[in-house]
């Protein structure tokens, strides 16, 4: 897993997508192709899928695949367990992140970033390196010290969270991250903030692909592909002028010229 | 069934045990009458309602009997208990010993061995006299512990105890079955702390019986751990008396034992008195863990507290049976209770049974219980950082269990009940770093 990957590569391929969650149709034959080096934005009004797809691409058992292909950096992505999606290099950062009490914050994250290094045939960390490795990524995601000694996310306000998630992000230095939501519930500062830590993550052997539901973090993270998510399949892509109609004129107008 | 239970019975066994005790004529003659009385009764069966999860049928091969006096080496103690501050006393099969008593008594706390001080005084005039409880299936255990009372401590604290007080109860195989009375004089404060270790892992029996008095504004922190091996059987049952704004915390963790049952009766006997029970058990293999409690507001503007976690796993059960009276006329009083179980194996199984009985009107009772398996969200989490699926399980289980650990203020014994808790997890090396 240590060969390089060049922008432009193609990491993740997204073919004919179907998943059901309790028997109910989400994603109906969805396509999406992401390279490295890229942001993508995907888009889309409430109940569309678009929390559906990153859980399925993270690999979460409540959703059943019922057809279509994912492969990862040329790997069937459907065939791994969760914790390997997680080694190869695929990021979830959570809508709405758990609190977990009494599982440490700084702890979870060398353990997360030991797990991918072994896998990676990496050597591990020690406590050293590890600390000064995340003060520094800390600092940049302007964070209190105080948070690395807590339980994971436990008492965050939702700001916290999903400062915490980008963190994580960033120490993890993920080939994929799939940030579902992160902008919903942060004000405009700390939007920033997690903006930065997003825009930090950009390289050319990496790829992000935000899952939004407004274009405001757009403004932030400017986004080489826009896509329109609706009834489970992707409906429209453009660029970044997209995401801009988008914010003027609805989403109505896109699922008309579609169903056209 | 009832018929196993009654007759011929591990009770008929125990007449000629009954002469070697100690304390002279007074005593035998007040143990006969508990046997007497025991015997007439029978052993609890599930068909009484305060046993209907603890069927005692595993007694009926058992040795009940107090076992003869056997020298302890200090070492092998040591080796099974944190060494905390404060003084030290360890009763081996119920029996005080004293040659591994460590640690200078503080001033304000007065140790009486009962064994000592039976040979003088009859029951009627120790530690405030020995009624003999009464023919309610709740004292069973207590009339037990009675029938083969051996010897015990009478500790009787007045000031406030900064150290700890570690009483630690070993057991090598046999019956066990000491009396504990504790005294707290007004305005006393003690943090109690009691192990209970096996040496060796022969069968076991033991029926300790705790009496605690508060005196008004006295305050007792009581520290239980109770990590019996997996061969013995341990009736615990523990009696409180809180009185005006007295406070009474135990903070409990149950690990060990065949068959273990822990009982707190709780009495808030005047205004201001307050009580809370934590309880953490922990179950494995086809082991039995019950925990019962009874919380009695006797009187107005009394509150109490119960928060217990139960983790079972393989084929073992736990129990919590826990019941909150609100008298008549204990009007403003407070009270809660949270049952939250965790089941780590399809074939493992918790009974939960919180209950309320409100005598009276402007009171304040809130409960609630839980049982199932770790939580979907938190794993997934997790397995989406990498990390491996049994090591996610084990840090979910240790994160549950810690809830009840972290609420020990001595660091010392929270480091030894983690270890404890991780030892039996899977991946503990990985775990251990997160602890």
């Amino acid at each position: 897993m240590t060969d390089t990957i060049r922008r432009g590569d193609l990491l993740l391929q997204v073919e004919g997508l179907r998943a059901n969650v309790e028997g109910k149709k989400i994603l109906d034959g969805l396509d999406l192709e992401v390279r490295a080096g890229e942001v993508h934005a995907i888009m889309g009004p409430n109940g569309s899928g678009k929390s559906t797809l990153s859980q399925v691409l993270a690999g979460r058992e409540d959703y059943t695949v019922v057809g279509g292909r994912v492969t990862f950096r040329g790997r069937d992505l459907l065939a791994m367990p969760a914790e390997e999606r997680a080694r190869e290099g695929l990021f979830l950062g959570f809508q709405y992140p758990v609190e977990i009490p009494g599982v440490n914050n700084v702890y979870l994250l060398k353990a997360a970033l030991n797990a991918s290094r072994k896998h990676r045939g990496q050597p591990e960390v020690d406590a050293f390196e590890f600390l000064a490795l995340v003060r520094d990524k800390m600092k940049l995601m302007q964070m209190d010290e105080a948070f690395l000694n807590r339980g994971v996310n436990e008492g965050f306000s939702g700001g916290e969270k999903k400062r915490n998630e980008i963190l994580q992000m960033a120490v993890l230095e993920p080939t994929l991250a799939l940030l579902d939501e992160t902008d919903s519930g942060l004000d405009i500062d700390a939007l920033k903030v997690v903006a930065n830590g997003v825009n930090s993550l950009r390289r050319d052997d990496r790829a992000v692909v935000l899952v939004t539901h407004y274009q405001r973090l757009l403004d932030h993270v400017v986004p080489d592909r826009v896509h329109v998510l609706a009834g489970g399949r992707i409906i429209r892509s453009g660029d970044r002028t997209l995401a801009l109609e988008l914010e003027k004129r609805g989403y109505d107008w896109v699922r008309q010229e579609a169903a056209a | 069934m009832n018929v196993a239970v009654n007759a011929p019975g591990p009770l008929t066994r125990l007449a000629p045990a009954l002469p070697g005790l100690p304390g002279g004529a007074p005593w035998d003659e007040w143990r006969g009458c508990a046997l007497a009385r025991l015997q007439a009764l029978g052993l609890p069966s599930p068909r009484d309602e305060a046993w209907k999860y603890t069927n005692l049928r595993l007694l009926e091969r058992r040795e009940l009997a107090p076992a003869p006096p056997r020298p302890v080496d200090a070492g092998a103690l040591e080796a099974l208990v944190p060494a905390l501050d404060g003084a030290r006393l360890v009763l081996v099969d119920g029996r005080v010993a004293p040659g591994l008593t460590a640690g200078v008594l503080p001033a304000g706390l007065r140790v009486t061995p009962l064994a000592t001080a039976m040979a003088t005084l009859a029951p009627e005039a120790l530690a405030g006299g020995f009624p003999l409880p009464g023919d309610d299936v709740d004292q069973r255990v207590r009339l037990l512990n009675s029938a083969l009372l051996t010897d015990g401590l009478h500790l009787q604290v007045d000031g406030e105890l900064a150290a700890p007080l570690h009483l630690i109860h070993a057991s090598t195989g046999g019956g066990a079955h000491p009396r504990v009375i504790v005294d707290l004089a007004p305005h006393a404060r003690l943090t109690l702390v009691e192990h209970r270790v096996p040496l060796g892992e022969a069968e076991g029996f033991a029926a300790p019986a705790t009496e605690i008095r508060l005196q008004p504004g006295a305050c007792l922190e009581h520290v239980r751990v109770q990590l019996a091996s997996a061969r013995e059987i341990v009736l615990d049952d523990v009696q409180v008396q809180v009185d005006r704004d007295a406070r009474y915390v135990q903070l409990g963790y149950a690990f060990g034992g065949q068959l273990a049952r822990a009982e707190t009766r709780v009495t808030l006997a005047a205004p201001g008195a307050h009580a809370e029970l934590h309880g953490l058990f922990m179950v494995d293999g086809s082991r039995q863990l019950d925990n019962r409690t009874l919380m009695t507001h006797a009187a107005p503007r009394t509150t109490s507290v119960q928060v217990f976690r139960g983790v079972a796993s393989g084929r073992a059960r736990g129990v919590y049976d826990g019941k909150i009276v609100v008298a008549p006329g204990a009007a403003k009083s407070e009270s809660s209770q949270s049952s939250r179980n965790l089941l780590l194996s399809p074939q493992a199984e918790i009974d939960s049974r919180p209950q309320l009985e409100i005598l009276t009107d402007d009171v304040k009772c809130a409960h609630g219980a839980t049982t199932g398996q770790l939580d979907e969200d938190m794993l997934f989490y997790l397995l989406s950082r990498g990390i491996d699926r049994a090591t996610a399980r084990g840090l979910l289980t240790f994160a549950f269990a810690e809830d009840v650990i972290a609420k020990l203020a001595i660091p010392t014994l929270r480091r030894s009940l983690e270890e404890r808790v991780v030892r039996g997890l899977p991946d503990a090396e990985l775990i251990r770093e997160f602890v």
